[in-house]
């Protein structure tokens, strides 16, 4: 079941060329599309069927988001390809642009098929420049086989996509902050509603979706959604992408099945690093909480069970941590990055995230009181849910889940002014 | 309608409203940060949050629309909580400077922070700092207490019409900042202070000056243009120490210019008059009311005994209150002469016969806000009726079409339809294109374009500007626009001069039947001639005529606020009178709204309101009904009846377009705005925030053809007048003009403000 | 059985004995009366006596001119104007108390933020003419100047309940 969907011809030498594409079955779905005028209800039926749920880390079901799309409105519309990948432990659509752009492009073409769109845009995030420039050739090798462009494979429809990179900002992964950033402005996220749906970029409707949802429309559309569906298990379709890092052996991107358990991941990953043993893992990127090891040995890799076991799967970035990590000082870098990263738009975020960092920075550096756990709790606490966009959230998350489950380090740290794991 | 229920009580709303707009409308506080009625809604201070029942997050009131049904607790223990959270984030990294924070008293900060706030802070880190921008001579800043709520920067995107203001930086490390270390220069940026909702952004004049709680504060009418916009004077001890808007939806809304607004700098300029003075042997000694007033009558009488009735005349500035200019008349009047007039920049008054009531704006000030179409004939819009210039930004941006013919192109910060630059010279001749349109021939060009946007629409107007009143061709202007607004259906209308350009007309304060008018008087002044608050070098069309001919007369009476080197050089007596500040009276804006108002503060020194001193004038010439006892007792007699029925754009008889010659360089003088009347001109930090206007400009083919080049010193000359400007480049001026602003010392040596003009190298 | 009481004690003069022993006891009692001026009773560091404008320790006068004193003062008797010094700061231009009308509340004390108008010890200053007791900025900063030492230990001894 592995590398089922997405990562399928990365066996192949410069995966990434037109040629090697097509030797896989690449372009099969489009030019099924375009024969066959499968109707866009049909299509979006289809990708209904086959549960897939956003890769970006919301887990919005795509098949929902894309009826909400006004298609018989009269006038421009877009589909915009979510490739900011900016959290800390995500590196798959990075993958995915670098080995098999094709697929993604090809799922943008379905896309904009599909939602009736003009253009579509690629947002790529600015510290990965190799990929833009990746992709805007296989822009160009898709244009040239008239597979993208003016009169696509003699259809008469026109659809063109256009490479956009960003220059770093996380914040630009949100989807209104990216539509913002693409049209010039400053990336800060626009209050919803007015959801993208009805008012996006340039004021037209928008659907963004995530680089590896993109990609895997192609699987559905050519072999049924039942079959995308059949990968994964119920409400949790296909294979997913899996960025495991951290305190692995052989850390990378798996792509395996929804609902792989999470100790088959492990192993593929080639276990904890040797002679240490799991301590905790944070099992969707850094803004989701934390999940102690004898939990999390027992779950399977799906959005359903992360979530009962109150975190999330997030964009399947599963950070790995064996005993030797000191908590404090890996929040201390996380609040960091949230801090750096605030757009600045909205208080609570703006100030509060600089306000964690400092608190915890504080207790990292034997300078914590016995209050501040309570502090931080309760800052967290008040940013939470009262941002314009989840960037606040985000920031908040993971200092909960942190407190919740390590408090005893952090208590210790205040306390004897000394780590509880190194003993410095 | 929707019904919703807030905090319990039920409410009907109109559809598409806010929540915050209903809980305004329903008298329940939500507190709030980033929103303001005028802008477009941010999001982004997260204090207006509140609990509606449903939504699993707390939404911000400012940015959620009603929907029927909807129940809103503004004050649950949620909504409370988070209103606390967001105000202790607020406060985190703002400075507890209130004591020397000049907002402290009229914070919003710190208004809220005492119903949302905690005693102490649980914050024990270093708080923020945030280097100060220099913005300008107007604007104050202390930027550490931004809350960055982005109030300036909408307001500049969205009612300024130019983004002077922006937001730079990532998170805790944004902050607020003009471009590139620009000044502000936008002529409504005062508004920003008001805008802000903490001590970031304050009055740079009235920095330090005192406390807003100490402040007498006395409703008025801004003087310096002709809208009328409400303003409230606020003053201390005797000193007038700020302006600030008065809300008024159907004139100013919440809005005032930075000429309104700063100008009451000038109020206390160092040369203000206060004692009576008296020229004797070409010495001026000061004297006091009874000795200078007795000279003046004394010497009244007796050039009137010498020369007869006719040689004695009066002029006024439009900026004198309807008491005043009616007295003003009366005086006139009642000593046999008809020579009196207030339109000191107007040279074409040909028209006066056909004229059948005060020209005026042609429409209420709201209207503007909602033309569809608008041909502009001869204005410096920003410059002069910055307000009026906002509102049509916000018909533009509504899809109205503005037109514009002019002799000068700054930028409108609007989206022109169609624009016509020519010289002065030629804006009849395309005026007339316009017209020869609209009545079905074809013209090729600028012309073509104007009639066919006046052919759209249903709400059309066309509007003469100060440029056009100035103009030497101004009656074939009116004529032409009156006979254009009649073929597309539109209203024709007047942006009135000044503030009180239309209370002139219905005080009377013009020559009726066969007197002097101001171009007459100011060309061979009448041997006895009194100025009311006129100051000749600034206030006339041509002002080196005007000062021969004041120095040629035999005796000057000036009613003046100021001791203005020119008066002193021309007149004989100088009686310091009140200006707008120190006085009660009545301005009639453009719009015909009669609008009176108290004095702020009691006269400096020995200056009296001039409608006491022009009554007093009457009593010792011995004159009939001086008898007034208040300046409401003359409002009601200058003003019988209604104000409607007097006001008329309409000439009677029309004038035919007449062939021009002109000299090689035609002068554009438009009046500087920050010169356009005697306050103004003293108001210093006004002064040094445009102090570079003083340029002749001109486009970069008469420049090359002349042998110039920007930025070198050069005389202009206008007939025995000439004066030493720097040379600028201009290249949206038509050809063969020279664009020299009125109204400053640096060219009051020169002639008329459409005349014929000589270039050289100094 | 009150009546029994009031009907005894009316004749047999307990209240007039009962006086008698207060005044007994205190002739015999150390004498409490002090030699003023030579003498002085001990004072609380919250005596609120003539009033100071103080110093910061580099000579930097303390006073912002935020006029919360004066818009405190019950009796109207503290007078501010205010302006820009060349340096930027806020600073009073004239700061007048005038004492015949301070009713010596404390309370321009109590609200000033930076201890720059204090009450100090000072009670039995005295002017020769009316005028006198019209208290301008410099009289006042030469009053804090002088009892500085006085002030800060004052100030430093009730910080704590501050």
């Amino acid at each position: 079941m592995a590398n089922e969907v997405i990562f399928h011809s990365i066996h192949l030498p410069e995966s990434w060329k037109l040629e090697n594409y097509l030797k896989t079955g690449g372009y099969d779905a489009l030019k099924k599309v375009i024969a066959e005028k499968i109707p866009a209800e049909e299509i979006i039926a289809q990708v209904k069927t086959s549960a897939l749920r956003g890769r970006g880390g919301a887990g919005f079901p795509t098949g929902l988001k894309w009826s909400f799309m006004p298609r018989q409105f009269p006038g421009d519309k877009y589909v915009v390809c979510n490739t900011d990948e900016g959290e800390p432990g995500t590196f798959k659509d990075k993958d995915i642009v670098r080995f098999n752009p094709h697929q993604l492009i090809e799922g943008m073409i379905i896309a904009g098929y599909t939602l009736g769109a003009t253009a579509g845009y690629n947002y790529i995030h600015g510290e990965i420049f190799e990929c833009y420039e990746r992709f805007e050739a296989a822009l160009d090798e898709a244009r040239a086989a008239n597979l993208l462009g003016k009169n696509i494979l003699g259809s008469g429809w026109d659809f063109d996509i256009h490479a956009h990179h960003g220059y770093g900002a996380y914040v630009c992964g949100e989807e209104t902050a990216l539509l913002e950033s693409i049209e010039g402005k400053k990336g800060q996220p626009r209050f919803k509603p007015p959801f993208p749906a009805s008012f996006g970029l340039y004021g037209k409707p928008t659907t963004i979706n995530n680089t590896e949802t993109l990609a895997s429309i192609p699987y559905i559309v050519k072999h049924g959604g039942q079959k995308f569906l059949e990968l994964g298990k119920p409400n949790n379709g296909g294979t997913k992408i899996f960025s495991v890092s951290g305190h692995v052996n052989k850390p990378g991107n798996y792509e395996i099945g929804m609902g792989t358990p999470f100790k088959d991941l492990l192993e593929m990953a080639g276990g904890v690093r040797d002679g240490h043993k799991l301590k905790a893992v944070i099992p969707g990127g850094s803004s989701v909480p934390v999940v102690p090891a004898e939990i999390m040995m027992d779950l399977t890799m799906d959005y359903d069970s992360i979530a009962k076991a109150g975190s999330m799967l997030g964009a399947g970035s599963v950070i790995v941590m064996d005993e030797t990590v000191c908590m404090v000082k890996a929040l201390e870098r996380l609040s960091y990055f949230y801090f750096e990263e605030s757009c600045g738009q909205c208080t609570p975020c703006r100030e509060g995230t600089g306000w964690l960092y400092r608190v915890v920075q504080r207790i990292e550096h034997g300078e914590g009181r016995q209050e501040d756990l309570d502090l931080l709790d309760s800052v967290a606490g008040n940013i939470m849910g009262r941002t314009i966009c989840a960037l606040g959230d985000a920031a908040a998350m993971p200092v909960q889940g942190m407190l919740k489950h390590y408090r005893d380090e952090f208590e210790y740290h205040s306390k004897h002014k000394k780590c509880m794991v190194s003993g410095v | 309608m929707a019904n919703i229920e807030m905090d319990g009580k039920a409410l009907s709303v109109p559809d598409g409203s806010t929540v915050i707009d209903a809980a305004d409308a329903a008298g329940i506080y939500i507190p709030r940060f980033c929103y303001h009625k005028k802008l477009s809604v941010a999001a982004n201070c997260r204090m207006c949050l509140v609990e509606v029942e449903k939504a699993p997050k707390l939404l911000p009131a400012c940015a959620t629309p009603v929907m029927e049904g909807m129940k809103v607790q503004t004050r649950s223990p949620k909504a409370l909580a988070a209103q606390k959270a967001v105000m202790e984030f607020m406060l985190i990294n703002h400075p507890l400077d209130c004591p020397i924070c000049d907002q402290g008293g009229e914070c919003q900060l710190q208004d809220l922070a005492v119903g949302y706030g905690k005693g102490g802070s649980r914050y024990q880190e270093e708080k923020r700092v945030v280097l100060n921008k220099n913005i300008g001579p107007l604007i104050s800043t202390d930027m550490t207490r931004c809350i960055h709520c982005t109030r300036c920067v909408r307001f500049g995107q969205e009612i300024g019409g130019i983004m002077e203001m922006g937001q730079i930086g990532r998170g805790e490390h944004s902050e607020i900042t003009p471009f590139l270390g620009h000044a502000v220069s936008s002529e409504l940026s005062g508004n920003m202070i008001d805008l802000c909702p903490v001590g970031a952004l304050t009055s740079k004049p009235f920095r330090y000056k005192a406390r807003s709680w100490e402040l007498k504060h006395t409703a008025s009418v801004a003087p310096h243009d002709s809208l009328g916009s409400n303003i409230e004077i606020h003053s201390k001890n005797g000193t007038v120490l700020r302006v600030v808007p008065r809300e008024n939806e159907e004139i100013n809304q919440c809005w005032l210019s930075d000429r309104d607004r700063f100008a009451y700098e000038g109020l206390a300029a160092k040369d203000r008059l206060r004692r009576p003075m008296i020229k004797q042997n070409d010495v001026w000694r000061e004297c006091d009311w009874q000795y200078a007033l007795d000279f003046a009558v004394h010497a009244l009488q007796a050039l009137k005994e010498k020369h007869g009735a006719q040689q004695v005349g009066a002029l006024a500035t439009p900026q004198a209150t309807v008491e005043e200019l009616f007295l003003l008349q009366k005086v006139m009047r009642g000593m046999g002469s008809d020579n009196v007039d207030f339109r000191l920049r107007q040279s074409d008054f040909s028209a006066d016969a056909g004229l059948q009531g005060a020209p005026w704006l042609g429409m209420a000030v709201a209207e503007v806000s909602k033309l569809d179409s608008v041909l502009l004939v001869g204005t410096n819009l920003r410059a002069d009726h910055p307000l009026l210039a906002l509102r049509l930004r916000q018909a533009a941006k509504h899809g109205a079409r503005v037109s514009l013919l002019n002799p000068l192109d700054d930028d409108l910060f609007m989206p022109l339809a169609a624009k016509a630059i020519v010289s002065p010279a030629a804006m009849a001749e395309t005026l007339d294109q316009v017209r020869r349109v609209l009545a079905g021939e074809t013209v090729s060009g600028d012309a073509q374009k104007i009639a066919a946007n006046l052919q759209q629409g249903e709400s059309k107007a066309v509007l003469l500007g100060n440029l056009a009143q100035h103009h030497p061709q101004f009656s074939e202007l009116h004529s032409l626009a009156q006979q254009i607004a009649a073929a597309c259906g539109a209203k024709l209308g007047f942006l009135g001069e000044s503030a009180n350009s239309v209370g002139g007309y219905l005080a009377g304060a013009l020559p009726a039947a066969g007197g002097l008018n101001a171009g007459a008087m100011l060309n061979n002044a009448p041997k006895a001639t009194i100025l009311l608050g006129v100051e000749p070098e600034g206030d006339t069309y041509n002002p080196a005529q005007a000062m021969a001919a004041l120095r040629s007369a035999d005796l000057v009476v000036a009613l003046s606020a100021y001791k203005s080197p020119t008066l002193l050089k021309s007149a004989d007596v100088l009686l310091p009178i009140a200006p707008f500040s120190e006085t009660s009276g009545t301005f009639v804006s453009t719009e015909g709204r009669v609008q009176s108002f108290a004095a702020a503060v009691k006269p400096l020194g020995e200056a009296r309101p001039a409608w006491k001193v022009l009554r007093v004038l009457g009593n010792l010439l011995a004159l009939d009904g001086f008898d007034y006892d208040s300046s409401e007792q003359v409002r009601d007699v200058a003003l019988t009846g209604a104000v409607s029925v007097k006001l008329n754009n309409t000439l009677k008889t029309l004038k035919p377009l007449s062939k021009v010659t002109h000299g090689a360089l035609q002068r554009v003088g438009d009046v500087s705005a920050y010169h356009a009347d005697a306050i103004v001109r003293r108001a210093t930090s006004l002064q040094t925030s445009h102090a570079a206007a003083n340029n002749a400009r001109m486009n970069g083919a008469l420049l090359s053809s002349l042998g110039l080049c920007e930025g070198v010193l050069i005389k202009v000359s206008q007939g025995e007048g000439s004066a030493e400007l720097k040379a600028a480049r201009d290249d949206k001026l038509p050809d063969a003009c020279v664009r020299v602003a009125a109204g400053s010392a640096a060219t009051a040596t020169l002639g008329g403000l459409f005349d014929e003009i000589k270039v050289e190298r100094a | 059985m009150d009546r029994i009481k009031d009907f005894f004690s009316t004749f047999l003069l307990i209240e007039l004995l009962k006086g008698m022993a207060v005044t007994g006891r205190y002739m015999f009692a150390r004498k409490i009366t002090i030699q003023f001026p030579e003498e002085r009773t001990p004072m609380s560091p919250r005596f609120r006596g003539l009033h100071a404008l103080r110093r910061y320790p580099n000579g930097e006068e303390r006073c912002i001119a935020c006029k919360l004193c004066e818009t405190i003062c019950p009796a109207l008797a503290i007078n501010i104007e205010l302006a820009q010094r060349d340096d930027g700061s806020r600073r009073t231009t004239r700061y007048d108390i005038d004492l015949t009308k301070c009713i010596f509340c404390g309370f321009c004390e109590e609200s000033c933020p930076v201890d720059a108008i204090v009450e100090t010890r000072i009670f039995d200053y005295h002017g020769e003419s009316r005028g006198d007791l019209l208290y301008t900025k410099d009289k006042l900063l030469a009053v804090g100047d002088k009892n500085e030492e006085q002030i800060a230990k004052d100030k430093a001894a009730d910080a704590r309940y501050r």
